[in-house]
């Protein structure tokens, strides 16, 4: 991890958020400064006056494939799915797509609140959850496919039926760094000849009762988390590909917060990253206790550079957020004529993740 | 080119704690599946499993283990486990039982490679499952056949509560065994424990990490992991001993397992330079998606067999070259067919030549941790020249036409050997280990 032997073309994206289903323009939309949380209506019921960044409506399903498979799919899971279709499309690649690769950041399980609450309403006797009524009545109650619903690996897995790509594939648990693993594990993977093309990328929501509720109880809520929700993927091609790309990513690295704070890796990264080359940061981290101390060693090491808080206008996405700020990353490098764009993410796991992009002509 | 190696293990089983219980478990072509004990399954459709012999994780019960399993030998370090587990246990985390399972096993992996002085730089890099729905902790606050979150704060309720983390186990480990580097959760399902130890190899090869703890860690024996996977109808109807018969024609689905297996990998040269003792070379890897169906997987298994061939490749093997397969095979009518076509496509003629088995009859399907443990069994055939047996296997099944290893473990030496796990969802994932043989 660290400097990247060969460059890896980016040649597509696509990303989901409360600001709808695109990349381009996304850095000038969080830019403004106009962005609020809304009512969350997905928390209307369960914690009602929570504001969120989050999508008023998913996207109809895109073909037969996903139509069928929507039943089994969690939000995130239909959040992926959409940047999926999004990433595919704005990269130009069409089926087949057996030689894509997938490795997707994914949170914990996110099944529906409604069909939890009928299958807890057969499983109680007189307020107490009876193990006997559970096994002869609750799991009877609930539709099977829940089931699929709770798995995270099918937040990547659905994407993969629904879309076709068949290549080398992981999911990766992340609250933060674990999509820096997908996307690290997915540069290896073309770097090793595993596949020639590959997604990266996360997705995820905190807009989810049983999550929020976590959130709320371990005190990230009072320190500033906003909750958010989304999905983006990088569309990688192979370092030798003479595919035309959008941009070049050149960095990635992981620090784990139990070797160094992130403040003084970072400092190290951006030593060792060559200052000058930079042109501007995007900044993801989940609230102001982790973003104030970065913003300030950005500010200190970069003078001048203009800096982009993400979360201010996407809220904490959990899986989601690292990948949503690449997208930034790289809609600030194709819209503004910069050079070289840092990404800096850092989560509620309190790991850091670096990743740069840089303009230039395909090889 | 770096090679991994693998320097240390530890295995939880439905034999008991230990990697000697397990291997002596397979050694002896024992099966492990009985009756549910940990929770009362009388009403549930699915009543056997893979178990650990355990009823309640407690505290003590944590460190009895690691002292018979010598994986903690100094007492300072015994007391001061001692109060994380208690602190855990209160905090009401051990009803995941994975969390446990994954800790022990950990300690035996790095107590095994000798890793206590090599300092906390190791990497962590680990198959979860999922996390434990603990459906009890709704009851308090259930209304009106709604869950009403804003009772959460007066009822009262263990601090693990609702559902337990999937990287708790990852905490304790990294916390316990004061690892600083980075931690990786793999989430691919039944891939997910041989696409961790694939992950831990890269990183090594690479120069990224000079050490990592990897594997899986992974129990569904509790009332939603088995109820779940009872109303999908993946485990046999059979509530039987017997109940899961990889590759036999009366197969009828699989028996739930748990457990965990962890290794210790290093770089080969450094092993051999601080006196370490390889138990196995990581030689190759592929992953594939069958990007099929949710619920089956592709029935030619032509993207099991690319994971297969992609694995061959890397290791820098021909097909022929591979002295045993230690297979998915789950038992389900459907996936152990679809594995042998996959088998049968990426060995060609050879495939007839490779002894094939699979230990789900025997400690059932440790799910996340699947693939780890398979591994785990894999190393008998470099430790004691011995391949497991696949239990309960007896009548043959043309659709499974290739040399399955029968009940009785088979003694063989062999030089390389091949694991294929296979996720729920398509995830396919193949590794190699090789015999060590010195530099």
């Amino acid at each position: 991890m660290g400097p990247l032997e060969a460059r890896v073309p980016i040649v597509g994206a696509g990303a989901v958020s409360a600001h709808g289903v695109a990349w381009r323009g996304l850095s000038h939309t969080l830019g403004s400064g106009v962005c609020a949380p809304e009512p969350a209506t997905e928390l209307t019921t369960s914690h009602p006056g929570t504001r969120a960044f989050q999508l008023t409506t998913l996207a109809e399903p895109s073909s037969m494939a996903e139509r069928r498979a929507r039943p089994l799919m969690s939000r995130s899971a239909v959040l992926a799915s959409m940047a999926t279709s999004a990433a595919l499309q704005d990269a130009g690649w069409r089926a087949p797509l057996a030689d894509v690769g997938f490795y997707l950041g994914v949170g914990a399980s996110g099944g529906s609140v409604d069909q939890l609450g009928t299958m807890l309403a057969a499983s109680l006797d007189a307020g107490e959850f009876s193990l006997e009524r559970f096994g002869d009545r609750g799991l009877a109650a609930c539709n099977p496919l829940f089931a699929f619903q709770l798995m995270n690996n099918f937040t990547l897995c659905n994407s993969a039926i629904v879309h076709g790509t068949e290549g080398p594939n992981a999911a990766f648990f992340s609250r933060g760094t674990g999509t820096l693993f997908a996307l690290s594990e997915a540069v290896d993977a073309l770097a090793e000849n595993d596949c020639v093309r590959a997604l990266a990328g996360g997705a995820d929501s905190s807009v989810y009762a049983v999550t929020w509720a976590e959130l709320m109880r371990e005190g990230w809520a009072e320190r500033g988390l906003v909750p958010g929700e989304g999905a983006a993927l990088l569309a990688l091609a192979h370092p030798t590909s003479s595919a035309r790309a959008l941009a070049f990513l050149d960095y990635v690295s992981v620090h784990s917060a139990r070797r160094a704070a992130p403040t003084v890796a970072l400092q190290s990264a951006l030593d060792a990253l060559s200052p000058p080359s930079i042109d501007a940061v995007v900044l993801s981290a989940w609230g102001p206790p982790a973003r104030d101390p970065l913003a300030a060693v950005v500010a200190r090491a970069l003078r001048g550079r203009p800096l982009l808080d993400v979360a201010n206008g996407l809220g904490e996405s959990l899986a989601a957020s690292p990948a949503l700020a690449w997208t930034v990353g790289l809609d600030l490098l194709c819209s503004q004529d910069l050079g070289r764009v840092l990404i800096v993410s850092a989560g509620l796991d309190g790991d850091l993740g670096l990743v740069a992009l840089s303009a230039g002509a395909s090889p | 080119m770096t090679r991994a190696v693998i320097t240390g293990v530890g295995v939880v089983s439905p034999f008991g704690v230990g990697t000697a219980a397990f291997w002596e478990g397979l050694s002896l072509g024992r099966s492990a599946v009985g009756p549910i004990r940990c929770f009362d399954a009388a009403s549930f459709a699915t009543r056997v499993a893979g178990e650990v012999p355990v009823t309640q994780i407690s505290a003590a019960w944590m460190l009895d283990q690691l002292r018979l399993t010598r994986s903690v030998d100094d007492d300072r370090a015994i007391e001061s486990l001692a109060d994380s587990f208690s602190a855990w246990e209160r905090s009401g985390a051990f009803r995941d039982r994975k969390l446990a399972f994954g800790l022990l096993a950990a300690h035996e992996a790095w107590q095994s490679a000798g890793a206590e002085s090599l300092g906390g730089d190791a990497w962590l890099c680990l198959a979860l499952g999922l996390e434990q729905a603990l459906l009890e902790d709704f009851a308090p606050i259930f209304r009106e056949r709604r869950i009403e979150w804003a009772l959460e704060a007066e009822a009262t309720l263990p601090r693990t509560r609702f559902r337990a983390p999937i990287d708790g186990c990852l905490q304790l480990v990294s916390d316990t065994l004061g690892l600083r580097g980075p931690r990786v959760v793999h989430s691919s399902a039944c891939a997910a424990g041989a696409l961790a130890l694939a992950h831990a190899a890269r990183l090594i090869e690479r120069g990224d990490a000079t050490l990592v703890v990897c594997g899986g860690a992974d129990s569904m024996v509790n009332p939603l992991g088995v109820g779940g996977m009872s109303r999908l109808g993946a485990p046999s109807p059979r509530n039987e001993p017997d109940a899961c018969r990889p590759f036999d024609r009366r197969r009828d689905g699989l028996v739930i397992g748990e457990g965990a297996a962890i290794f210790v990998l290093e770089a080969a040269e450094r092993a051999i330079e601080r006196g370490a003792r390889p138990l196995a070379r990581v030689l190759g890897w592929g992953s594939t998606q069958d990007g099929y169906k949710a619920t089956a997987p592709r029935p030619d298994g032509s993207a099991a067999q690319r994971a297969i061939e992609r694995a061959i490749e890397r290791a820098g093997l021909s097909p022929g070259a591979l002295g045993y397969i230690n297979a998915h095979g789950t038992g389900t009518p459907l996936n152990d067919p679809a594995e042998v076509r996959a088998i049968r496509a990426a060995l060609g003629a050879s495939a007839d030549r490779v002894p094939v088995s699979s230990i789900k009859g025997a400690v059932g399907h440790l799910m996340a941790a699947a693939g780890a443990i398979e591994l785990a069994a894999c190393l008998l055939a470099f430790e004691r020249d011995l391949l497991p047996g696949t239990a309960h296997h007896q009548v043959i099944d043309p659709e499974c036409d290739i040399d399955i290893i029968g009940e009785a473990p088979r003694a063989l030496r062999v030089d390389s050997v091949l694991s294929n796990s296979f996720g729920f969802g398509g995830q396919n994932a193949s590794v190699i280990l090789g015999r060590y043989v010195g530099a």
